[in-house]
């Protein structure tokens, strides 16, 4: 059976139950890399140069663990899918930055998405990916709207109040654990208890990767803290989001950072967390946009955590520790005086 | 109505012939300096690239001389430039300046009729011959401009007495800036052309040949990357580009208008690297590499502003295509912190070693970059 190789990375946390299931229809083994680890986030450093944004490091590691497990690796080059909206470069060039670092590399299948030059340039990219595996056209149109089934399941499942890891894990599609590690567990959906409600925005690759933020998520849910991301707005609700901040959207993935914020500024949430890894060049503009808003705004607290592969543990928790803090004293300060 | 715009090299010049030529009240903010710099970067968020910061100092110190009317270019694309002119206006808001903003599309989907209708508006609805005989008459100044730049590069590397080329390329800019109409400017082009002749050079100099490529407003900013062209020329460098302010408003401003593309040679050198445009500059500076190898230069100097992501990508591919080209490739990145000690230091060892190459053709020296040189070879 021909692997298909998936890095844990980037827009893992978004595509992966809609690949997969394009893949698996068409008769591939897909082959997910394993979480983060410090080994594989270093071997990725050190192929790409230093300015390169960790994220993409982090991808670089992660292709690195799986060339000699794969047929093929499936790197697409997103450059926009709305009309007149594009997507950071590191998406754009992802498969020649890949192929020119890692020479031992398998074939890349490097489809270019960009819904400007039409949908069917989109379709006619997607059927040359799934010539690959198959000549019959139907199996590949098949194909394409189980996977788009697959994709829906997957947005309804995270709207209804899960982040993308445990929405995997209740469609069954997370891989990342053996059985009996998974049995023992804490399960991670909101627990009872919390008495705080944060908003946690920023792209999902640098939210979910546990190993780059230090378990921020976990640690969150550890202390009693329930949590929403954008992906439980519904895409309506990201767009007005946007819509309130920066009028009409320019990035691509703009609706997770700046689009949750939109929404959570208004919403009932006792502060948000902004998580952005050092370098990135849409954040630098976005976050500073969120900033000023949330500073007009007054009565949302804010804080932004910059990680990058030198994030010290200790640092992180000190200021997560901090913000509770405030925003539980803050919400017993208000609660006496509105009684 | 009082008009100011962000410096990027010599571009002023043709903005300053558009509005004197339109009746248009304006005023150019001093060249990008240290102060430019410190009062950008102060106001700007932390990790943008230093494009941004420097023309929000632009404006700033334009509304200090009076402005009230801000130039701003806009629209969608592959980098974060489109965001500059919303994010820009609302820091200076914040900062107290009170000015409206005209913002013009050079970008994908810009139109070139649009920038025509912003610059007609300006001048209170002027008769459209007078605005394009005003737009024909700016064009020309930087066509002479860049000319008299390409002789300019020629010379630096070869005269004897250093820095007399850069001398009278500073009266020139002058000149160029004061002529009134296309006689006064021929002459004036002309005259240089003669005085740049009558610089003594060392005529049997064989000069190293270096490709300057990367990022659009790093490469014509000569403040924005510690004057690289110069300080190369010291060295005795010569330096070419294919960037100059005349080629890029002919590109972004008419021929991508009208959906021409005159890079598809250079897109086509980059291919076997990168097959996609990923924003910015990055699929030229692959491509230019590729081409300028393929001239006989001595070498690339990439310049890339810190953070920005289409040429950290260029950056990524670059030491293969420098393997495969067999061509060095030195990438400086430029931001408030860039020294201009360290970068001399570096443009020496670049030198030393294209020299080295060149003692020893039978070498075949393998290409390397030097910011990877410790790793990955």
């Amino acid at each position: 059976m021909t692997k298909v190789g998936l890095p844990r990375a980037l827009l893992y946390y978004q595509y992966y139950p809609m690949w997969r299931t394009f893949f698996e229809e068409l008769g591939a083994e897909v082959v997910v890399s394993v979480p983060t680890t410090r080994a594989v986030l270093a071997a990725g450093s050190a192929r790409v140069v230093a300015e390169t944004c960790l994220p993409t490091k982090v991808y670089c590691g992660h292709v690195l663990t799986l060339v000699d497990k794969v047929d093929y690796l499936f790197i697409p080059s997103i450059r926009s899918i709305e009309r007149n909206v594009y997507n950071c470069s590191k998406f754009l060039g992802l498969p020649d930055l890949v192929r020119g670092t890692i020479k031992e590399c398998p074939p890349i299948l490097d489809i270019d998405i960009d819904i400007n030059k039409g949908e069917k340039a989109v379709r006619n990219q997607i059927h040359w990916l799934g010539r690959h595996f198959t000549h019959n056209p139907f199996k590949i149109d098949r194909a394409i709207r189980r996977a788009l089934a697959m994709d829906e399941l997957y947005k309804q499942t995270t709207q209804s109040g899960l982040t993308p890891p445990e929405a995997l894990q209740k469609l069954g599609l997370d891989d990342s654990i053996s059985g009996e590690k998974r049995q023992g567990r804490r399960p991670l959906w909101p627990s009872e208890n919390s008495d705080l409600k944060i908003a946690v925005i920023g792209h999902p690759y640098n939210i979910y990767d546990g190993y780059i933020n230090h378990q921020l998520i976990e640690r969150l849910k550890g202390m009693e803290v329930e949590i929403v991301t954008s992906e439980m707005v519904t895409a309506g609700g990201l767009d007005a989001g946007t819509a309130k901040l920066v009028g009409k959207p320019y990035w691509t993935y703009e609706d997770e950072v700046v689009g949750a914020a939109g929404y959570y500024l208004d919403e009932d949430v006792d502060g948000i967390l902004g998580v952005v890894c050092f370098g990135c060049g849409p954040d630098s503009l976005m976050i500073d946009v969120i900033q000023r808003a949330a500073k007009t705004r007054k009565n949302k607290p804010l804080m932004i955590l910059t990680i990058d592969e030198h994030t010290g543990e200790a640092g992180l928790i000190t200021r997560l520790e901090a913000f509770l803090d405030m925003l539980r004293r803050r919400g017993s300060r208000l609660a006496k005086r509105g009684a | 109505m009082k008009v100011t715009l962000p410096h990027m090299g010599n571009i002023y010049v043709a903005f300053s012939a558009l509005f004197r030529a339109l009746n248009i009240d304006f005023v150019i903010p001093p060249p990008c300096s240290r102060r430019t710099l410190s009062l950008g970067a102060r106001h700007s968020p932390e990790f943008v690239c230093v494009p941004f910061k420097l023309t929000l100092g632009n404006y700033i110190e334009g509304l200090e001389l009076g402005a009230d009317t801000l130039l701003m270019a806009a629209g969608p694309g592959l980098c974060r430039f489109g965001y500059y002119a919303k994010l820009q206006a609302e820091v200076l808001r914040e900062l107290g300046f009170q000015f409206q903003v005209v913002d013009t599309q050079p970008f994908e989907g810009g139109r070139i009729t649009g920038i025509a209708k912003k610059i007609r508006w300006l001048a209170n609805d002027a008769p459209w011959p007078k605005v394009i005989a005003a737009v024909r008459f700016a064009l020309a100044k930087i066509a002479v401009l860049d000319d008299l730049e390409r002789i300019i590069h020629c010379v630096r590397a070869r005269e004897l007495v250093k820095g007399t080329a850069t001398k009278v390329w500073q009266e020139a800019i002058r000149a160029i800036d004061v002529a009134a109409d296309s006689r006064t400017l021929h002459q004036t082009k002309t005259d240089y052309i003669e005085k740049l002749g009558s610089i003594p050079i060392a005529e049997d100099e064989q000069p190293l040949r270096v490709g300057i490529i990367g990022e659009f407003y790093v490469v014509l900013e000569p403040f924005s990357n510690g004057d690289v062209e110069i300080e190369l020329g010291k060295l005795g460098v010569e330096v070419a580009r294919t960037m100059f302010v005349s080629e890029w408003t002919k590109i972004s401003l008419f021929l991508s208008a009208l959906g021409l593309s005159p890079k598809r040679e250079i897109f086509r050198a980059a291919n076997p690297y990168l097959k996609r445009d990923v924003g910015g500059d990055g699929w030229e500076s692959v491509g230019e590499t590729v081409l300028y190898a393929t001239h006989g230069f001595d070498g690339m100097v990439h310049l890339a502003p810190f953070t920005c992501m289409p040429e950290i990508i260029a950056q990524n591919i670059l030491p293969t295509v420098s393997r495969q080209s067999d061509i060095p490739v030195l990438t400086i990145t430029c931001d408030e912190q860039m020294g201009r000690a360290g970068l001399v230091t570096r443009l020496e060892a670049f030198v030393d070693l294209m020299r080295r190459r060149r003692r020893a053709p039978l070498h075949q020296g393998r290409g390397l970059n030097l910011a990877q040189s410790r790793k990955g070879r």
